[in-house]
């Protein structure tokens, strides 16, 4: 039998009202005295479950509504409509209780308080938590060890470089210990050192803690470092939801040959490969492209007829990268398949 | 709502704005050196104006001279006139400010002060109306024409062998029934609540921006929202924070006012307004300060909780900026009434807020209690404190002013 979902959502819905800005001079005095309104659905009728430890991906472009849902899912915001029910609360009703049972990093915000010393930040969040003395100084111990805080512990927040404060938003994120992180975009600026870092750790949590992880991001490497299990969401509603591994068997059309001729007599003999609509494409000098559609060609076939007309030097065989198959999703092409 | 956590917050504004270089010079450091820096300034400027006004001649211009050479004499040993030779153009040249202003003696005006019984001639006196100047020194010149005046009735009924005082059959006689304190409390106690006010407004102004559009601006507002505080006790903390610095800066500056006056040097004012001052300070009770600080604090309540309420609609503290100024003007507005002459407390203006903590405070530190009004006051500022603590709490509960994009 399976566990009981930890997080579970069902038809959440978030309106918001905002109104037509006109533009010009003219139009913001205008805009001063009549206003159209639109109702605008950050989050359209979305559904999921959460089981316990898990770590869920949760992509989208620009506006699509994550933040929204985060936000909702965190007690800031009130849903219009739906219902979640996280850890055993309604999130905006019980939040107090509630918020001590979960850690909440947003990437582009700190809880660290700017101009103080990191250390009373979070002297400050273990009085708000609760939490004994004798855990901070247990949990401090580990964050020292995994996420290297020692050295600027005392810095105030607006010194730290981009990659230092996020470290301590998920020491801060994680000083009570919750069972449940939230992450809103938290690799989003830094570098791929510093991004390295924060996988580890969450990694690291995920598998001694058992804490259960959704994260929105733009970074798809996120992702698949991270996450078994992705949710796309676009224009508030939930495109996908499922395994990483299915969306790509399922959306992976094209693959890619990569290979190097051996020398310019080599390369004039290329043509003879484009046919049934093949097309090769010249990426570098004596490197060549074929993109073909996996479905119709098999990639067997094409390596035999591709060694078998030109003298090849090096091979690579890729599949079409994520980024690729989330654009696709995006331009609403790709998921009447996956959706079966 | 648990006061622990209101503690959690207001320790937290206090580190975070007590770092900040703005706080401290808003704060602190500007009540603290505004009036001896006032105080000596305008001393200086006063000492520079009266040597200048001493050392001044005003340019005259007599028509008529001939007609009254021993005047226009008199007129030249005082000293303070520069008489200038004739010209056609003398209005064109007064209202250009060349000249101060003109006289015109009559033809025969000395003959017929000679001749007993012959009507009064009249001498003409000339001047821009509006012109500061000018208008000082025909008042100088009226001064002169009347003591001429006198002198010469004087002499005329000594002639006659009259006493002169037939000429002052009444006399009257003043005595101020007034305290010192009364005195100088209507002077300078009608400044003192509006520093007051002032103050505790400016005091309040940059945390209560910062601490709502600024914590918005830096992106922490989320987290703070998202963490185990409630809404209420995050309004609590943030408001008690602007509080005392509201308060802590009307202290400081009423200090520092205080202090001025006492120990300031000495200044040569002719109507011992310096004097008066010091046994002004002397004379404050400890029982008319705590009472003007009793009306102050429900005040500075109203000013913490409104300034909240409307700088956390704003984004950024830009943004704050620009709708915080109309509460300046709007809080100055009714402290300045208070200071004009004739304003006295009623009933209806004991429910007007801020003008009426100025007039009672007014009241008090000249010594009267007018107990019923201190009451009305009190109840009512406390009153208008509640409704904008509750405002400013209800827009902490609203999303579209917090996430407003």
């Amino acid at each position: 039998m399976p566990d009981e979902p930890l997080i579970s959502v069902r038809d959440l819905t978030k309106h918001f009202r905002t109104f037509k800005r006109r533009e010009g001079v003219w139009g913001a005095m205008r805009n001063l005295v009549k206003r159209e309104y639109i109702a605008v659905r950050a989050v359209d009728r979305v559904t999921f479950e959460i089981q316990r430890g898990d770590m869920v991906g949760y992509i989208g472009p620009n506006g699509a509504g994550k933040s929204t849902t985060i936000k909702m899912l965190t007690g800031i915001l009130v849903p219009t409509g739906g219902e979640i029910l996280s850890n055993g609360f309604v999130p905006w009703r019980q939040r107090r209780q509630y918020v001590k049972t979960i850690g909440v990093v947003f990437g582009q915000r700190t809880q660290l308080w700017w101009d103080i010393a990191v250390v009373e930040s979070f002297k400050l969040l273990r009085k708000i938590y609760d939490v004994s003395q004798r855990d901070y100084d247990e949990r401090m111990e580990m964050f020292n060890h995994v996420l290297n805080l020692k050295d600027y512990l005392h810095t105030p927040v607006r010194k730290l470089s981009l990659g230092e404060r996020m470290r301590c938003d998920l020491a801060a994120a994680l000083l009570h210990n919750p069972p449940i992180l939230f992450l809103d975009e938290p690799t989003i600026g830094l570098d791929v050192v510093a991004k390295d870092h924060i996988r580890q750790f969450l990694k690291e949590i995920n598998q001694r803690y058992r804490t259960t992880v959704l994260l929105t991001t733009h970074d798809l490497d996120d992702i698949e470092e991270l996450c078994k299990r992705i949710m796309i969401i676009d224009h508030g509603r939930l495109l996908y939801d499922g395994p990483l591994a299915l969306l790509k068997q399922k959306l992976l059309r094209t693959k890619q040959v990569k290979f190097v001729v051996k020398d310019g007599e080599q390369a004039a003999r290329l043509p003879a490969l484009e046919k049934d609509g093949l097309r090769i494409e010249a990426v570098d000098h004596l490197t060549y492209r074929i993109v073909f559609d996996r479905t119709k060609t098999s990639t067997a076939e094409l390596l035999r007829q591709i060694l078998a007309e030109v003298e090849v030097r090096d091979l690579l065989i890729e599949d079409e990268p994520i980024e690729e198959i989330v654009k696709r999703i995006y331009a609403g092409e790709a998921l009447k398949e996956v959706s079966a | 709502m648990k006061l622990r956590n209101i503690a959690v917050i207001y320790n937290k504004e206090r580190m975070d704005l007590l770092r900040d270089k703005r706080t401290i010079i808003n704060m602190l450091l500007f009540p603290l050196v505004m009036f001896p820096l006032i105080n000596t300034g305008f001393a200086k400027m006063e000492k520079r104006f009266t040597e200048k006004a001493a050392r001044e001649t005003a340019p005259i211009m007599v028509l008529g001279a001939e007609h009254a050479p021993a005047m226009i004499e008199k007129l030249r040993a005082t000293g303070k006139y520069q008489i200038l030779p004739f010209t056609e153009d003398f209005k064109q040249q007064i209202g250009d400010k060349k000249l101060r202003a003109a006289v015109e003696f009559p033809a025969g005006f000395e003959e017929s002060l000679r001749t007993a019984g012959s009507a009064a001639p009249s001498v003409k006196l000339y001047f821009y109306s509006t012109e500061l100047n000018s208008e000082m020194t025909v008042g100088n010149l009226e001064e002169f024409f009347s003591k001429q005046r006198s002198e010469m009735a004087a002499g005329r009924l000594a002639g006659r062998g009259i006493a002169a005082s037939v000429l002052t059959p009444v006399k009257t006689e003043e005595e101020n029934v007034a305290t010192q304190e009364k005195v100088s409390g209507a002077r300078l106690g009608g400044l003192i609540p509006y520093f007051i006010i002032i103050f505790s407004l400016m005091g309040a102004l940059h945390p209560a921006m910062d601490l709502t559009a600024g914590e918005k601006e830096r992106g922490t507002l989320e987290t703070i929202l998202a963490s185990a505080v409630s809404r209420g006790e995050l309004v609590m903390g943030k408001f008690f924070f602007v509080l005392t610095a509201s308060v802590v800066t009307a202290i400081i500056s009423l200090t520092s006012y205080g202090m001025t006056l006492k120990y300031a040097p000495a200044r040569a004012m002719a109507r011992g307004a310096d004097a008066s001052a010091k046994a002004f300070v002397a004379s404050f009770s400890l029982k008319s300060l705590a009472m003007v600080f009793g009306m102050v604090l429900p005040l500075a309540m109203f000013f913490s909780a409104t300034l909240i309420a409307v700088a956390l609609i704003a984004r950024n503290y830009k943004e704050a900026q620009s709708y915080v100024g109309p509460i300046m003007i709007f809080a100055i507005i009714p402290a300045i009434i208070s200071v004009l002459p004739g304003i006295e407390l009623n009933a209806k203006l004991a429910l007007i807020p801020i003008l009426n903590v100025s007039l009672v405070s007014k009241e008090v530190l000249s010594g009267s209690y007018p107990w019923g009004f201190i009451g009305l006051v009190f109840a009512s500022t406390c009153f208008y404190a509640a409704v904008a603590l509750a405002a400013a709490a209800l827009q902490f509960q609203r999303e579209e002013v917090l996430f407003r994009t």
